[in-house]
């Protein structure tokens, strides 16, 4: 609880802004789902063949997998908030338009013969018969739709569109339950709450109803103005996939960007997504800039034969060639440290034992009890490729990466596997062995824009080549740790290294 | 008198099944007219193809000398009031809103609306103040198709439609509004064709009744001449059943009906007369008779004539063998 608050407090101008733009994206779907699906459930109304059509389609579309729906929307229309909206429209049609459809058809039939025998036009029927008495049906079809699009707005998260589910998805990622608890209660909260407003909506006089929804819609309407006039002046948008690491480069980024050139604004996207989405916003121009590692480009965005046995300059060389030739993109001076996948024993078993490099492990396999995640068991570029090349033979346990680290802290275990920068290293008092054989690819983290972008923006590239060979695994493992596990903000971090490092002027 | 509506061989089909295959028919203007017959009978339809509610499949119908499709229906519907069974007010609004709803189609001052709201209010005897802004479901059946009714004639309508308009309600309601109509009739002169299965409420309120059987008139005539001279065994046998159960629960109106009545007063002190409404039973009658020479029938404080115990018993002897 204690802890919860804390973050809370930590997190509050965080909370905001999520909270502003889930309720944006949620709102501006209901408002677009109600303009369609009011309006067409009237229109068929008269027409039952294809209004069963229409209650099967929409029936259909809510089936679709909320996830399945938003990866083949990203084809289509991108990532962000544009995607989400459309998903979520998507979603709420089949309530709106199920209950006006039948709010209306299930009227009387003498109520609407004696509407037609006192002569009244099809409007005026509409607006004084029809709707008022279908009003509380159509309300209750909007509120479940609000529940729904609220809840489901969590997913905008997964495709850079904001909104709680950032603080779900970064909770899960950091397994960090406030952050987990504080996004899921928000939205249960937000969804309760709107949902009482619609209600009030419909016991409300006609004008106080009015003023309400033109007051909502102006302030939407004014934040949504703000923001495109803030757009004007020169603003660079940084984007970073979901985690701690990401998040306190970028904001290396943007502090050395805002040193360099005092005319530009840097606008952060923490938690963007994962490495395709980020790759089409910056492809979409939706994101100037972000850190990308060498090795994910060659395994998931650039085309080509991956050789083997690269040396990490050989990784970035190639990396790079194949980004400006096929993308038009520029992809500057890696980092020292390489985020790639390792082999990590505790401290005391490495003293113990002598233990300095992966090669080393051969002279005590017979007392090796490896724990790893079922992943890096199964991959050919895992445990599978280390035994060959290293002629090793264990059998490894497999585990819930979460559950791996507490293992070998207890000592059930006593060899993980570990991504080189994670923070539980440092928690857990584990060291890395090398890779002498060059066996794991290499994955440096640089940053990626378009060729155009740098061409116009020198500064900028200036102020990131700071960087360039800058950052050992140790330094990223302490931040990462400081971020994870103490909870202080990304930003605090990166601006400590970097002027520690002389990168940067105190008090910047 | 001019004619208010025509039928000129009127043909009506369901789904290529004629229902009704030639229907003439001339209702006056300031007529009650009461269509009567069993279900099925053709007589809803018939009210309904006035209004345009069903269209017809041959021939046609003049209202006030024009037919009826030459007018746009909307017009046409606008001089027509319509009251209907289900009663039918609308739900989301109060009682005084439902009344003007036609008025505020042909576009009356507001102001007007409300006096013609207040005071069609007070004449059926329902408080404005109180009833003005109630909800329809906060009233009563019958309160409701006093509504109804108010809703159906707000606009000062030439002819008002009323299709089984009481058949829901409880017996003394129906009597009240039974009441009402002949009160409204005669203080506004309109046109109404009234739909009915009920033969006690067409002898009530008919200036003329129509009995229809299988689409077709049988006999068009006054209550007098259609109970007196039934032109077949349907029409007789219509009467019979809609009689009520008990012959005793018969209304004395009616015995004067179809036994006659004696006009000239009874030359006996008149304390051996006891006066009895129309809708008193017969049941009444014979308590009365037996300290009382006669009965005086009165409809609303009006003597409408006298019946002494062998016109009853007359009734009685014809009619008993059918209870």
């Amino acid at each position: 609880m204690q802890t919860l608050i804390q973050t809370f407090i930590d997190r509050r101008g965080d909370l905001l802004t999520a909270l502003w733009q889930h309720l944006g994206i949620s709102l501006a779907s209901l408002v677009i789902a109600m303009v369609i699906a009011i309006p067409l459930a009237i229109w068929v109304v008269r027409r039952p063949r294809w209004a069963e059509g229409l209650l099967q389609l929409t029936s259909v579309l809510q089936t679709i997998p909320s996830l399945a729906l938003l990866g083949l929307l990203i084809p289509l229309v991108g990532i962000g908030t544009v995607p989400a909206v459309i998903a979520l429209v998507i979603y709420a049609l089949l309530p709106i338009f199920q209950n006006t459809y039948l709010g209306i058809s299930e009227i009387d039939a003498s109520i609407e013969e004696t509407a037609d025998a006192f002569g009244m036009s099809r409007m005026r029927k509409l607006f004084k018969v029809e709707l008022p008495i279908a009003l509380p049906q159509i309300i209750s079809g909007i509120r479940t739709a609000l529940v729904l699009i609220i809840g489901t707005a969590t997913l905008a998260a997964l495709i850079g569109a904001g909104g709680l589910g950032t603080f779900i998805m970064l909770g899960i990622d950091r397994n960090d339950t406030s952050l987990l608890l504080i996004g899921a209660i928000s939205s249960a909260l937000l969804a309760i709450l709107l949902s009482a407003l619609v209600r009030w909506f419909q016991t409300a006089k006609p004008r106080h109803a009015l003023i309400v929804f033109v007051g909502i819609l102006a302030l939407l309407g004014g934040g949504g103005a703000y923001s495109v006039y803030a757009n004007r002046v020169e603003t660079i948008t940084i984007a970073g996939k979901l985690g701690s690491e990401p998040e306190i480069l970028i904001n290396m980024y943007k502090q050395l960007i805002e040193a360099e050139d005092e005319h530009v604004h840097v606008t952060l996207k923490p938690n963007f997504g994962k490495t395709t989405f980020l790759f089409s916003a910056l492809k979409n121009n939706q994101v100037d800039i972000y850190p990308e590692f060498t090795g994910s480009v060659l395994e998931t965005l650039g085309k080509g034969n991956n050789p083997a046995g690269q040396t990490a300059n050989q990784t970035y060389q190639l990396a790079k060639q194949r980004l400006a030739k096929q993308e038009q993109m520029t992809y500057l001076k890696p980092m020292q440290y390489n985020n790639t996948y390792a082999l990590a024993v505790t401290k005391k078993f490495q003293q113990e034992h002598h233990l300095k490099t992966i090669s080393d492990l051969t002279q005590v396999e017979s007392i090796l009890k490896p724990g790893m995640t079922l992943e890096f068991i199964d991959r050919n570029d895992g445990l599978k490729g280390i035994k060959k090349t290293y002629g090793l033979d264990v059998t490894a346990k497999s585990m819930e990466p979460a559950l791996r680290y507490e293992a070998i802290s207890k000592g059930k275990i006593n060899l993980v596997d570990a991504y080189a920068t994670d923070s539980e290293l440092r928690q857990y008092h584990l060291a890395l062995l090398k890779d002498n054989k060059h066996f794991f690819p290499t994955y440096q983290g640089a940053p990626l824009m378009k060729t155009s972008f740098a061409n116009k923006h020198p500064k900028v590239v200036k102020a990131l080549n700071k960087l360039a060979g800058k950052i050992s695994e140790t330094d990223m493992q302490e931040m990462n740790y400081e971020v994870n596990v103490k909870k202080q903000s990304a930003s605090t971090v990166a601006h400590r290294y970097l002027v520690k490092h002389g990168l940067l002027k105190e008090g910047r | 008198m001019t004619t208010a509506i025509e039928f000129q061989h009127v043909q009506k089909d369901f789904n290529g099944q004629t229902v009704i295959p030639d229907l003439n028919l001339t209702i006056d203007q300031g007529e009650l007219f009461i269509l009567v017959g069993t279900s099925g009978s053709g007589k809803t339809t018939s009210l309904k193809m006035i209004n345009c509610l069903e269209p017809l499949t041959a021939g046609k119908i003049l209202v006030n000398g024009t037919d009826t499709t030459t007018i746009p229906v909307r017009s046409l519907r606008w001089q027509m009031g319509y009251v209907l069974q289900q009663i039918a007010l609308f739900p989301t609004m109060t009682v005084a809103q439902n009344i003007a709803v036609i008025p505020e189609m042909k576009g009356t001052a507001k102001k007007e609306i409300n006096q013609t709201i207040d005071e069609l209010l007070a004449e059926v005897g329902l408080d404005p103040k109180e009833y003005r802004d109630r909800m329809p479901s906060e009233l009563s059946g019958g309160e409701q198709q006093r509504i109804g009714i108010l809703r159906a004639i707000a606009a000062q309508p030439d002819i008002v439609l009323m299709d089984e308009p009481f058949s829901a309600l409880d017996p003394i309601s129906r009597q009240q509004l039974q009441d009402l109509v002949l009160r409204l009739h005669a203080r506004y002169h309109n046109t109404i064709v009234f739909v009915t299965h009920d033969m006690n409420e067409a002898l009530k309120l008919g200036d003329r009744i129509g009995v229809m059987q299988h689409g077709q008139l049988i006999q068009v005539d006054t209550p007098a001449a259609l109970a007196q001279h039934p032109v077949n065994d349907f029409v007789r046998n219509f009467f019979g059943a809609s009689r009520a159960k008990n012959v005793y629960d018969v209304y004395v109106g009616r015995v004067g009906l179809i036994q006659g009545y004696l006009t000239e007063k009874p030359s006996v002190a008149s304390g051996r007369i006891q006066s009895l409404d129309v809708q008193a039973t017969l049941r009444t009658a014979f308590t009365a008779l037996t300290d009382h020479d006669y009965v005086a029938i009165t409809e609303e404080n009006r003597v409408v004539g006298y019946l002494d115990s062998q016109r009853i018993v007359a009734y009685l002897s014809q009619h008993e063998e059918v209870s």
